[in-house]
């Protein structure tokens, strides 16, 4: 047996090398299918796995409210708006004071991002968010603060702590406290710089560092005083279990919003999940697109391993005629179309993780590698090779000798 | 070479028919065939074009079935053996030399007469050295790397018989081994084939050339799909055609008795 796999394998190269380019333009169609599919693997592994480490830093007592977001529908992924994701949200002022109120509740915070610009009269940063919250995040977010203090229930209208990249773009300075800029053309004083966080994907979808926080009262102020709150940070009392707080949180919310189920409650891993409908578009693309040409791929392993059966209808007769069994004819061709399927999968797989090294180096987290998505390629492209090599081989294995022998000289 | 009795003749035919075609276009390539081939036989098979020649080979190496009648081979029943089973006796008990070379085209001359040891489960290396001796006594030890079209017909006659002996066969089955072969080189392949039939293999050998019968032991010709004549019966001198004939007549007394008396009549 172990004879025939490799006389097999021999057997199959040659008659590969035989035809390179038309091979190789074979296994490019299982190539791209592997190498998208690589792609959103390696990536969504390296966002799940940046924030998770974040939530594992947090601790297991963190929940986290969002909007209820609808399973992206056709007409999302062809008219995409990932820049607000969040423009209606149900959350509400209310829900702050609801959520605080419970018993197992430590501390609650709101995040509320706001568009517009934030700039001095000299700089204008290209990249920087507005955050409204409470005093309370610095405490469920664990900030560190490097100078200064965080924003507080006593600290009077148009204060804000910044981030210390931010504070480098407005006043060349993380020492900056004091300074004064603008929001939307309202001037605010900074009271306080943050550490420097380096965690530009994070589960609030917020870069601290490019950030300017003020309170949930002045970010109100900016929007018909209107709380637009896109996220609640919630941590329980240590000890608390967190499936049935979630429960209470999502009962306690559903309640308040006429009964209406329009928020998720996540705790643990769940956090971590990729929340960005960008990424989300991205990854519904490609894996369309690999989908795609992984059946693209397989028809062409099928159409290729076909012309090769009826080139080589004499060859088969004649091996045949010297001994070869019906079952021995199958698995040449198989095996040469798994080499086909195997070798594209392989050239896919590295091209993949280049893609997302490149895509990488666009946005700010890095491909992950985990034998998992080694395992999820290589058994999609066994797989895609052995579905659409079978056809052929049977078809190799049941041609009649003399007529293949007799026909073709 | 003298057989115990037991033992069953190698090939018997009994009967044996082969249709092609159906309808208005049915036609019997084989009419009721009866043959007993006993171990060590050399046999000539003659007859005119389109007789049946090379049909009777293909179903006795297994490469085809018949409509009718019956095929034991080694005293079994072909329509008993499995699939696998009759693809490995293919590659270790018969050696098939074809009308036309067949030799396949990207394989070279070395790899193209190793190829029935692939399916008898030899190792490479050891198939390529097997190949390699083969083909020294054929004289084509320095065509050993040429691709088949790099070759002279006759060349490419001598390899492909060389492929049919390489995994040394007791079953034969040549249909015009010698077809483009000059007198000499005729000669040669005959001779190599005599000495195949000296250490005891069976040869069946369809050939046009009268001449090259006095290798056999016994020359058979067909015509229109049944066996015409057979020097097995009175003429020649075999000690075993004697001993044959009773073992065929306890197996079928009527068909064995019928075939000899109509050899002559039945046209
Ligand atoms: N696949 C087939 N379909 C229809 N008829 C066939 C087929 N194969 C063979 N025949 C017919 O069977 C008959 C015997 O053919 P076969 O090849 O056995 O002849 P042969 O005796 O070997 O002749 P030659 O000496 O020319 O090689 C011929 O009339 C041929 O036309
Ligand atoms: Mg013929």
């Amino acid at each position: 047996m172990q004879l025939l796999l490799s006389d097999h394998y021999r057997t199959a190269r040659q008659s590969l090398e035989r035809s390179r380019l038309r091979t190789f333009l074979t296994m490019l169609g299982v190539a791209i299918g592997i190498a998208s599919i690589t792609t959103i693997l390696a990536l969504s592994g390296g966002v799940s796995k940046v924030i998770g480490k974040q939530v594992a830093e947090l601790g297991s007592q963190v929940a986290v409210v969002r909007p209820h977001a609808a399973l992206p529908t056709l007409a999302d992924l062809s008219n995409p708006s990932p820049s607000n994701a969040y423009s209606t949200s149900p959350l509400q002022e209310r829900d702050i004071t609801t959520l605080s109120e419970l018993p197992a509740t430590e501390a609650v915070a709101p995040l509320m991002t706001l568009s517009g610009s934030v700039r001095t009269h000299e700089s204008t940063p290209n990249k920087s968010t507005i955050v409204a919250t409470t005093p309370s995040l610095v405490k469920v977010n664990n900030l560190k603060i490097s100078d200064g203090q965080f924003i507080d229930s006593v600290t009077k209208q148009n204060t804000a702590v910044v981030g210390t990249q931010l504070s480098i773009d407005l006043f060349g300075t993380d020492q900056s406290i004091g300074s004064n800029f603008l929001i939307r053309g309202q001037s605010f004083t900074v009271i306080g710089v943050l550490k420097r966080q380096n965690q530009p994907i994070n589960y609030n979808n917020i870069d601290f560092d490019q950030a300017a926080i003020i309170s949930l009262e002045s970010g109100k102020l900016f929007n018909g005083g209107v709380a637009q709150i896109q996220q609640i940070n919630v941590t329980a009392k240590p000890g608390t279990a967190m499936s049935t707080f979630s429960q209470k949180i999502q009962s306690s919310l559903t309640k308040n919003h006429d009964d209406q189920k329009d928020i998720d409650v996540f705790t643990g891993k769940e956090i971590a999940k990729p929340t960005s409908n960008l990424f989300q578009f991205i990854s519904a693309v490609m894996a369309v697109v690999a989908s795609i040409s992984l059946v693209v791929g397989g028809v062409g392993i099928m159409n290729i391993m076909l012309v090769g059966v009826s080139e080589r209808t004499r060859e088969i007769g004649l091996r045949k005629a010297v001994g070869a069994s019906n079952m021995t004819i199958a698995s040449q061709f198989l095996i040469e179309a798994l080499i086909i399927s195997g070798i594209g999968g392989l050239l896919g797989f590295l091209g993949g993780y280049f893609i997302a090294f490149v895509i990488s180096l666009m946005i700010p987290y890095d491909p992950t590698f985990s034998w998992s998505i080694v395992a999820w390629t290589a058994s999609l492209s066994i797989g895609v090779g052995a579905l659409f090599g079978l056809y052929p081989a049977i078809r190799a294995a049941r041609k009649n000798p003399i007529e293949s022998l007799r026909r073709y000289h | 070479m003298a057989a115990a009795p037991a033992t069953p003749p190698v090939i018997e035919l009994r009967d044996l028919k082969k249709r092609f075609g159906v309808g208005d276009a049915e036609h019997y390539a084989l009419d009721g065939v009866d043959l007993t081939v006993e171990k060590g036989e050399f046999i000539a098979i003659m007859g005119p074009s389109g007789c049946g020649k090379t049909t009777l080979l293909n179903i006795i190496g297994m490469l085809d079935q018949s409509t009718d009648g019956e095929f034991l081979l080694d005293g079994k029943n072909v329509e008993d053996i499995r699939g696998g089973k009759q693809a490995s006796i293919r590659a270790k008990q018969i050696g098939f030399i074809f009308q036309s070379f067949n030799l396949i085209e990207r394989l070279n001359v070395l790899e193209n007469v190793a190829l029935p040891l692939t399916y008898s489960g030899i190792h490479h290396t050891k198939r390529i050295q097997r190949a390699s001796d083969v083909l020294k006594s054929f004289h084509l030890q320095n065509r050993e790397y040429y691709m088949p079209w790099q070759l002279s017909g006759g060349q490419t006659q001598r390899v492909a018989i060389a492929r049919a002996l390489v995994s040394d066969p007791s079953i034969i089955l040549a249909d015009e081994p010698t077809g483009n072969l000059d007198s000499k080189s005729s000669h040669i392949i005959m001779e190599e084939l005599s000495e195949i039939h000296k250490k005891g293999n069976t040869i069946l050998m369809v050939t046009h050339n009268p001449n090259l019968t006095t290798y056999a032991t016994r020359v058979i010709t067909m015509l229109d799909g049944r066996i015409d004549t057979d020097t097995a019966e009175p003429t020649k001198q075999e000690p075993k055609t004697v001993k044959k004939r009773p073992l065929s007549k306890s197996a079928k007394p009527p068909k064995t008795k019928k075939k000899p008396a109509k050899r002559k009549a039945k046209k």
